[in-house]
């Protein structure tokens, strides 16, 4: 299973992405999400979405072995076993693993919680294999 | 008895606060509001089986007609 | 820490370049709860009595709510509240996109802009670092240059607030832009923002705002959502947004034709909802939180533009108003408005106007700088746009509105000055609809149609009839819908997708800590209505019963074509509605709130 994403679908509200950050740390802050929504304004005038395709290449390359699945077969990290050593970033081909060491003391990834996909108005998300 | 009519939220005053409601084939949508006493007027769109249709258009067998009303305006 | 809020006031002294904040107080939170609620009591507090809207002392406010930011639907609204420079009043004008959202992340409710800047400046905010910094290579650029210039130097999670060249040369109606399509339209917001010499507040902001019981305020969120998404009519509103209507207005005559001389368009058709999706619309455009996204973003390959919109307004006012039936034209409109910074709907009627004194005759060529201003001219009305952006030849008359433009003219022009206060009357005509026509009159800002949309219940209850239900439904709209604006949220999930509004009281308990019911609310809502009364009256020594007239032709002047062909509402039926309307808000036959009004709102020490 994972998360798609038809972008011409997307109208860049971003509630994806406050419904993303709520569930992975508690808070309302769509800059601690993991999925990302490129507007391309005012030129060509669309919306281009990002989101994890569970391929584990970030799981691959964690040497403290912090990125593991969840009960929904998910890739995730566990945040108390992340070094911030980075390693996992630039192998995300779809540059949606992310790093913020100003915002949270740990890496984050998509965990698969379907919460973006309940407060998508337009069907832009979808969970399937 | 052969369409079912389903008006948005506030017009469901108009038919016992039902969802939907059995409307016959054959009569313009305009006709049919006017029966069901929803003043036709109110009604700023109609779209039948998924496509928008003027208030002109006559009511098919198995037809599903959403009927929106603009009630809390703009 | 404040539940629900940023939690700070920042406060720039433009005159002096000081940059300060404060925390927001709690009773400030309490009672007016954000939003415009805020707005309104900077205002009425700080702004002196008697101050020039053009001077030192006048501030532009601008605050987000408790819902702003938050998973909320539709939580994507600022209210920019200002003496206006158009009205001489009140001015709170609405701005939708992902402005507020961001500043509540850089923990700020509200932003009070003091003084004049010596120079061109631009506001940049960064969380904790919060610089003015020099604007002299900006000044003079369109807005959506300027955007985008921010945007390619900063990164997408800037947001961006602009003034156009509209706003620098202080026409009247100024607006403030954001999001390439998103404004902070009417009463001249743009025009103090201008004369204060701000050209852009650029903000970003990384915090979370706390909240009073996270786990409550996940799952009120998420049953709003579900509620939206679960509506009958959600396709359709997302597939028009509120291009829904053109259609609708034209067959009940409401639709603005030009210069409300009639309430349906013979070339109506080709401006459709439908007919606009299919040749023009390319993208569904949100603002912060929105499920039911009403921006549509066009493309016209005639003009070669992209644009957002052009949305029921902007149809109304620029397309059948003028007597144009193109749409891609009206989108080219609605562009050079956003870009020179100035309100299509002002604009549009400003046109309207000057189009209809030159069919008169009252201009001819020689006061149109040779243009040939018929309705329907195309590229007279683009002509225009820029010269009254520009205030260039008959452009500087029309920058200062359509009430002072006419007083300046005379000759009969004043009649059809769609106005109520000086504020150009939105895309609603009123020829035969009281309920809409009584909502104009005594709207807060002006003739604008967002705190009451009454006209369905006019063809509801009959439309001419004259009764007291349609009054106490505008008084319920007034001090009910405006409450979105103060909680920093939008009011077209409700209006639109028809969702239960008692979902939003769980919402406002779990972020805030507060239970509010519909009922507190409402209650707020007539105090922030009072008060912004008074303060019309604190600033205007004749202000009264006249000020609350509509423009003559509504009851003078039945359309000779259309829908509405011979319809109109009596003069008197224009008094017995004032009468009953001041009636039932508790005001003297002037239209002032009575001190037992005042007493009965808890308002007599705040107002004293």
């Amino acid at each position: 299973m994972r998360l798609y994403a038809d972008s011409s679908k997307c109208s860049g509200c971003n509630a994806c992405r406050v419904a993303c950050s709520l569930n992975l740390f508690g808070e309302s802050n769509p800059k601690k999400a993991a999925l990302v929504i490129e507007p391309h304004f005012p030129a060509e005038g669309v919306y281009k979405v990002r989101v994890c395709t569970q391929c584990g290449y970030c799981a691959a390359v964690c040497p403290t072995e912090a990125i593991v699945k969840n009960d929904r077969g998910a890739w995730y990290v566990n945040f108390a076993e992340c070094n911030l050593c980075e390693a996992c970033v630039p192998e995300c081909p779809e540059d949606v693993m992310f790093l913020r060491a100003e915002m949270a003391n740990t890496a984050w990834e998509c965990d698969l919680c379907g919460d973006c996909v309940a407060v998508c108005g337009t069907n832009a998300l979808w969970i399937a294999e | 008895m052969s369409a079912t009519l389903r008006p948005s939220g506030a017009l469901k005053s108009y038919i016992g606060e039902r969802d939907e409601v059995q409307v016959e084939s054959g009569r313009t949508v305009r006709e049919t509001l006017v029966l069901l006493g929803i003043p036709p007027e109110i009604i700023a769109l109609v779209v039948v089986n998924g496509e928008q249709q003027a208030k002109d258009y006559v009511i098919q067998e198995g037809d599903t007609i959403k009927a929106l009303a603009v009630i809390g305006g703009g | 820490m404040l539940n629900g809020y940023g939690g700070q006031i920042l406060r720039v002294n433009l005159t002096e370049g000081k940059i300060s904040k404060e925390p927001t107080p709690p009773e400030l939170a309490r009672d007016f709860i954000g939003g415009r609620g805020f707005g309104a009591y900077f205002l009425f507090k700080e702004v002196p009595k008697g101050a020039d809207p053009l001077g030192a002392q006048n501030k532009l406010i601008i605050s987000s709510g408790p819902f702003s930011g938050m998973l909320v639907p539709g939580g994507g609204k600022c209210d920019w509240t200002t003496k206006s420079p158009l009205t001489g009043g009140y001015a709170s004008a609405s701005l939708g996109g992902h402005f507020t959202a961001e500043m509540k992340y850089a923990g700020l409710d509200s932003i009070i802009l003091e003084g004049i800047s010596p120079k061109p400046v631009y506001l940049f905010i960064e969380d904790d670092k919060i610089e003015l910094r020099d604007a002299a290579d900006l000044w003079g650029k369109g807005a959506i240059q300027v955007e985008k210039q921010f945007k390619d130097k900063l990164g997408e999670e800037y947001q961006v607030a602009v003034i156009g060249p509209g706003g620098e040369k202080l026409v009247s109606y100024a607006s403030i832009n954001h999001d390439y399509g998103r404004q902070a339209g009417r009463g001249g917001v743009g025009t103090v923002m201008g004369v204060k010499k701000v050209k852009a507040i650029v903000i970003r902001g990384t915090r979370s705002v706390p909240v009073a019981d996270k786990e409550a305020y996940r799952q009120a969120g998420m049953a709003l959502y579900k509620a939206c998404k679960e509506a009958e009519f959600l396709p359709e509103w997302t597939r028009y947004g509120t291009t829904v209507v053109t259609s609708w207005c034209d067959e009940v005559g409401a639709l603005p034709t030009r210069n409300f001389s009639a309430g349906s368009f013979e070339g109506g058709k080709t401006l459709y909802g439908p007919v606009m999706r299919e040749t023009i619309v390319i993208t569904d455009k949100g603002c912060f939180g929105c499920p039911s996204p009403c921006g549509k973003y066009s493309r016209s390959k005639k003009y070669n533009l992209e644009v957002e919109g052009p949305e029921y307004e902007t149809i109304g006012m620029m397309g059948s108003n003028l007597g144009i039936s193109d749409i891609e034209a009206v989108a080219k409109l609605n562009l050079l408005c956003d870009d020179l910074g100035i309100d299509t709907i002002s604009a549009g009627s400003a046109i309207g106007w000057a189009m209809e004194c030159y069919e008169k005759g009252i201009f001819t060529q020689k006061d149109t700088d040779g243009l040939d201003l018929k309705f329907g001219n195309v590229e007279a009305a683009f002509s225009l746009v820029e010269k009254i952006a520009n205030k260039e030849g008959l452009g500087a008359l029309l920058s200062e509105g359509v009430k002072k433009a006419s007083k300046k003219i005379g000759q009969g022009s004043e009649k059809f000055a769609i106005h109520v206060k000086g504020m150009e009357q939105s895309a609603y005509a009123t020829h035969n609809a009281t309920a809409m026509l009584i909502s104009y009159m005594t709207s807060d800002v002006g003739a604008h149609h967002n705190r009451a949309w009454a006209i369905t219940y006019d063809l509801q209850v009959g439309r001419d009839k004259v009764v007291p239900e349609k009054v106490a439904r505008v008084i319920w709209l007034q001090n009910f819908r405006p409450m979105f604006d103060v909680l920093g949220g939008c009011r077209l999930q409700w209006v639109e997708l028809g969702i239960d509004r008692d979902l939003y009281v769980p919402a406002i308990e779990a972020i805030t800590g507060i239970r509010r019911t519909w009922e507190d609310l409402e209650k707020t809502g007539e105090r922030i209505w009072n008060l912004t009364r008074l303060f019309w009256a604190r600033e205007n020594e004749d202000f009264g019963r006249e000020w609350d007239m509509p423009a003559p032709r509504f009851y003078e002047e039945p359309p000779t074509t259309g829908v509405t062909k011979g319809q109109i509402t009596k003069l008197e039926d224009v008094n017995k509605l004032l009468d009953m309307y001041y009636e039932q808000r508790g005001w003297t036959s002037e239209g002032m709130p009575t001190s037992a009004k005042l007493e009965q709102l808890g308002m007599a020490e705040l107002v004293a």
